[in-house]
């Protein structure tokens, strides 16, 4: 086998490097640690060893540009080896060279997604063309010599991509499942931009990249699972406000003098939507398997931004508390999220959330449930609107309240007995007491 | 909401220390069945080298607690002769170490007593082990042997990571008609945990999943299996979803668990104490590069084990030579982002 030469990291926060000159040429025969190149990072500019004895072949040119940590640039033989051997290799170290969003070298060969697969005869082979190994077994197109996990060249197989398509990302450019998925994503995107295809000479200026943060990494990981093991369904009601306001009013005032804060309306959504989960019990439910675990105690979580990141701190136990008892709470919580103090105990353990984005003027939204929940009610803004009562066109507070539901545990019936249920909670309080 | 008895709340706040946890599976045992009696090196008055046995002699008397000459050859070839004709020893072999001592009688009569006799006869012994590093003990004393024991068809080998496993796994172990050597890591007989009160068993030969995952899996038992846990908690904090298996069982090893996990995470990491050569990582590895699974890897897969000398009395090599959660950390760190 050649002994690939890769390029090193040299630096300890190193994920790109450049080849700035050879010192050795196509064909040269090298001993293990001359010195092959030199490598340029963004601090300094080192030589690069020979990892091995041999022949030096499909060197890839030094053009200073930057080259991902691990691509192959060059190859050594040993002799005998290079005619068969070489298709491979030659094949594959031009992709190496690109990095996703890279655009192929000047001068270079194409980009791997849009060679044909078929084995590239070595530049190099000299007066041999045909394509066998040394040891006289015919060179197939076979994945022979490429580096991918397991797991790559089974969804590659799936997929009915060749493996040798595939640029890889991982250490000395192993492919690894993320690549092959990037392959297909290329290969088959998923809606061209009409604006692209109008101007397609004009680069796409590149904007700010802003690396994801632990929580955006977790957000975007979570809700994507929830989207892809849920099966969303969402039902949407208006619902008049006007109790609850006179409510507000009523005991607001009484219960800022007990716990020195004044009941805000998310609060009280909790405290009503807790009123009612326990008599919908898939609704307060995880689908375990292939069960769903009801849960005893009823937790709300409350949707909550921090620097732009999405929180969701547990109202525990809310459905035996009393509207001052959950204010308390949720002065706490929200005094612990804006300090930064918040415990992950304090995020853990919901079994429904309420997201509220009414002070922002929005009118309706639907939410993506927060696993293992099954379900989440998103919350629009109170607003004047002219409804029917008695025969008469009046203006009532309304709000539209819209639930998203796993529809493994959660059917339409059920949710909509559910509303029915939140929408009398919501119009006459009382029916809690 | 059903309503809590008093007995039942104490019960389920109640805390041991893994040391107590075995003495009180101990006394159970020994309670319910008077063929049951311990045998070992200052189990008696003394109490175990490790304050296991404790009070126990006081309890049971010498009869049933017995102190024995320090012959670990002559003590294990009794308890598998009184096993044979119908006891039910618990021998404590005082640090793991010494149980090269007994080999013979734990590999070559008390694992093939009942196959080489059909059936006929049954070794239903337990051995309790001390073992692993961390006291300062030097490289007689500080060993994790437990892989050489899991290669033996006809024993069992277990690990249990917490008090409540210790009590739970060594009712099995000594209900158990097989010969069962379980061993305790000398760093945990001090840490405490929920231990129920009463009889009750935890299977031998099934993992727990002590923390579920998508990133990546980590496998690992005994200390290793808390080490990892608390990795896992730093893990999560950097967005790192490990699944954690506490293996708790060498021989059986519950293999189905572990593929299950690497078919969901894709990524593979075998924590153990014992040397790193050779050793259930190996197993574990190859376990999965065998099966099925093997399609679901996207990365080669990790082994984090004891590194390639004699323990070394200096503490700060000792604790360099065995996987510290910091290890398990950095490891997992780069397996998840895909340095591996």
């Amino acid at each position: 086998m050649p002994v690939e030469v890769i390029l090193p990291k040299v630096d300890m926060d190193m994920e790109t490097g450049s080849i700035e000159a050879w010192k050795v040429a196509e064909g040269d025969a090298v001993k293990q640690g001359d010195i092959l190149f030199e490598i340029g990072t963004n601090k300094a500019v080192m030589e690069v060893e020979a990892p091995a004895s041999g022949i030096i072949r499909n060197l890839v040119p030094a053009s200073g540009e930057p080259i991902a940590v691990g691509t192959p640039v060059a190859w050594i033989f040993q002799e005998g080896e290079e005619a068969g051997a070489a298709a491979a290799p030659s094949a594959r170290a031009p992709s190496r060279s690109l990095t996703p969003g890279e655009v192929a070298q000047p001068g270079g060969p194409p980009s791997s997604s849009v060679t044909p697969p078929a084995p590239t005869p070595s530049p190099q082979g000299g007066g041999e063309t045909v394509a066998r190994t040394a040891n006289g077994q015919p060179a197939s197109a076979k994945s022979d010599g490429i580096r991918a996990t397991p797991l790559a060249r089974r969804t590659a197989r799936l997929n009915g991509i060749a493996i040798d398509e595939v640029s890889g990302s991982g250490p000395r450019g192993r492919i690894t499942e993320k690549d092959v998925l990037a392959h297909l994503a290329k290969a088959h995107p998923p809606a061209p931009a009409p604006v692209a295809a109008r101007a397609p000479a004009e680069a796409p200026t590149e904007g700010e990249l802003v690396p994801f943060g632990p929580v955006r990494r977790i957000i975007a990981s979570r809700l994507s699972e929830s989207m892809r093991v849920a099966p969303h369904f969402y039902m949407t009601a208006q619902m008049d406000m006007s109790a609850l306001q006179a409510l507000l009013k009523r005991v607001g005032p009484r219960i800022e003098k007990m716990t020195g804060v004044k009941p805000s309306l998310t609060v009280l959504l909790a405290r009503v939507v807790a009123g009612i989960l326990p008599r919908h019990p898939m609704l307060n439910a995880s689908v375990e398997g292939d069960a769903a675990r009801l849960h005893a105690a009823v937790n709300i979580g409350i949707a909550m931004e921090r620097d732009g990141d999405l929180v969701v701190p547990v109202l525990r136990g809310a459905e035996g508390k009393t509207l001052a008892e959950l204010t308390r709470d949720f002065r706490r919580l929200r005094e612990a999220v804006v300090s930064r103090s918040i415990q992950p105990a304090d995020m853990r353990g919901g079994t429904f959330t309420l997201s509220n984005l009414g002070m922002f003027g929005v009118d309706s939204f639907t939410a993506i449930i927060n696993q293992p929940e099954s379900a989440i009610l998103a919350v629009g803004r109170t607003v004047d609107t002219p409804v029917g009562r008695h025969g008469e066109i009046v203006l009532r507070p309304m709000a539209t309240f819209s639930l998203s539901s796993d529809h493994r545990i959660v059917d339409g019936v059920t949710a909509a007995r559910f509303m029915a249920d939140l929408r009398e909670a919501i119009e006459y309080p009382e029916v809690l007491l | 909401m059903s309503t809590l008895t008093e007995a039942a709340v104490e019960s389920a706040v109640r805390e041991l220390t893994y040391a107590e946890a075995i003495r009180e599976a101990l006394a159970i045992a020994m309670e319910a069945d008077e063929r049951v009696f311990l045998f070992g090196e200052d189990v008696g008055v003394y109490g175990g080298a490790f304050g296991v046995s404790g009070d126990l002699v006081h309890r049971f008397g010498t009869e049933r607690v017995i102190d024995t000459p320090i012959s670990e050859l002559g003590i294990a070839g009794a308890a598998v002769g009184a096993a044979i004709t119908g006891m039910k020893p618990v021998l404590e072999i005082q640090f793991s170490d010494f149980v090269t001592l007994a080999m013979e009688q734990i590999v070559n009569q008390a694992a093939k007593i009942r196959f080489m006799f059909g059936g006929k006869a049954k070794v239903p012994m337990v051995v309790r082990l001390p073992g692993g590093s961390g006291t300062g003990a030097a490289a007689q004393h500080s060993q994790s042997l437990e892989a050489w024991f899991a290669h033996v068809p006809g024993l069992k080998v277990i690990q249990p990571s917490s008090p409540h496993d210790a009590k739970g796994m060594l009712l099995s172990a000594i209900d158990d008609p097989n010969p069962v050597l379980i061993f305790e890591h000398k760093l945990l007989y001090k840490t405490k945990g929920h231990v129920p009160e009463g009889d009750y068993r935890v299977p031998i030969g099934k993992a727990a999943v002590r923390r579920e995952g998508r990133d990546l899996t980590i496998v690992g038992s005994s200390i290793m299996a808390v080490r990892t846990a608390a990795a896992a908690q730093k893990l999560a904090e950097e967005g790192i979803d490990a699944e954690v298996i506490d293996l708790r069982s060498l021989r059986p090893i519950d293999f189905d668990t572990i593929a299950a996990s690497v078919r969901k995470t894709h990524r593979l990491m075998v924590v153990y104490e014992g040397v790193k050569t050779m050793g259930i990582g190996a197993e574990i590895s190859a376990m999965i590069a065998e099966s099925d699974a093997f399609d679901f890897l996207d990365a080669p897969i990790v082994r984090l084990g004891g590194a390639e000398v004699p323990l070394p009395y200096n503490p700060v090599l000792e604790k360099a030579a065995v996987p510290q959660e910091e290890d398990i950390l950095a490891a997992a760190r780069r397996l998840a982002r895909g340095d591996a």
